[in-house]
């Protein structure tokens, strides 16, 4: 394993199914570099929080095959129908969805075990509802600040930590940076994802999500073009593109998906190694 | 890191080849100083060698860039591969740099 000297910080972004392409980045890098600090938010957050207590390429692939699914979705139609016909209340803790699978399945990303149990420190952005502020978790249980990361606005209801009414951490910030670059970290490998756009709109929820993904993929630019700029040293962004638009739950292309993270992340291993090594 | 320059119809072109990084970043840096301060203000970036660039890369480009237009000129890249140009996007460089297909494009395009 090639000596790191400075210290390296893995980041991985928002991105839903997209970031099982971490499992492939972690494969690639695991032998070959020393991690001093892994930040996660949203889907990120998910593999950030199994990659930092130990977790195998292996069980993290099968694992994400269970989550990745519609069951995590249970209730969504029902109580959007009456959300909009008002016969179900709304207000700033529900969600749209029985939230009991994602709990469920969220439990295996680092079972009882809290931030100070894992190997490779961590860090998981969530953001805070109402006043929009992303808060940084790096206490208490894992599976608590992964579930408050995952929490997409209206579709899981907040989930509450200190207090606070917390969100997906996509929302603040889908690549946090930052944190890495505020704890000091010299070389930030940063997986990040854009989301795609519709070519068709068949309802008012496709437009929605049309707007969504222009704003997230607006905030993402913005953000790491400005983090780019701050930091001192050298951030790797690795960015897998995929051949085709994914669903949020095409679990049958987890393999290619994982694929996709080790090829964008192999790009990139020759110039992080050559630059720790010359460190 | 390979780096050549040539005048064009008064504008220089500056040819780079290889990989952008933290390692080659300090050289390229050097040399666009060493043209600038030799007058040479109105620069076309070629990186149709370029095959790789991180962010190292990119803040040597913006501090051509200001030093430049500081001076009255500008710098405008020329032949981007694809794999550049989606960080140089995500950056916001492709967005307050000009950007061409190549070389002799950019050049005329300097008034």
């Amino acid at each position: 394993m090639a000596l790191s000297k400075k210290r390296v910080a893995l980041v991985i972004g928002s991105g839903g199914i997209k970031c099982a392409a971490a499992i492939g980045m972690w494969n690639v890098l695991k032998d070959e570099i020393a991690v001093d600090l892994i930040v996660g938010c949203s889907g990120g957050s998910v593999y950030s929080g199994c990659i930092a207590r130990g977790a195998t390429v292996e069980y993290m692939a099968e694992w994400s095959k269970e989550i990745w699914t519609a069951d995590i979705m249970q209730g969504y139609t029902t109580n959007l129908k009456a959300a909009r016909d008002g016969s179900l209340k709304f207000n700033e803790s529900s969600g749209l969805v029985d939230d009991s699978y994602l709990n469920k399945a969220l439990e295996k990303v680092a079972f009882d075990m809290t931030f100070a149990d894992t190997n490779i420190p961590l860090k998981i952005i969530a953001t805070d509802l109402m006043t929009g502020e992303k808060v940084i978790l790096s206490e208490g249980k894992i599976k608590d600040a992964v579930r408050a990361s995952s929490a997409i606005p209206m579709i899981f209801p907040p989930w509450e930590i200190n207090g606070r009414l917390l969100i997906d951490g996509g929302v603040s910030d889908p690549l946090p940076i930052d944190v890495a670059i505020q704890e000091g970290a010299d070389i930030i490998i940063a997986m990040g994802f854009s989301l795609s756009y519709r070519k068709r709109f068949r309802s008012m929820t496709a437009v929605q999500e049309q707007l969504n993904s222009i704003y997230m993929n607006n905030i993402l630019n913005a953000s790491f073009a400005f983090h780019n700029l701050a930091h001192h040293a050298e951030i790797f962004p690795i960015l897998p593109e995929f051949d085709e638009p994914l669903s949020m739950f095409d679990v049958k292309k987890i393999p290619d998906i994982i694929a996709k993270g080790e090829e964008a992340t192999s790009m990139h291993l020759p110039h992080i190694k050559r630059l720790l090594d010359s460190l | 890191m390979k780096i050549t320059d040539k005048k064009v119809n008064g504008i220089t072109v500056v040819s780079l080849e290889g990989s952008i990084d933290a390692l080659t970043a300090p050289e390229i840096s050097q040399y666009l100083n060493n043209l600038i301060a030799g007058g040479n203000i109105k620069l076309v970036a070629d990186f149709s060698g370029i095959d790789y660039t991180s962010s190292a890369g990119l803040r040597v480009l913006l501090e051509a860039v200001k030093e430049t237009r500081g001076k009255g000129g500008d710098l405008y890249l020329s032949g981007i591969q694809p794999d550049v140009e989606k960080v140089l996007t995500m950056s916001g460089f492709t967005s307050i740099i000009k950007v061409f297909s190549d070389s002799e494009e950019a050049v005329s395009n300097f008034s």
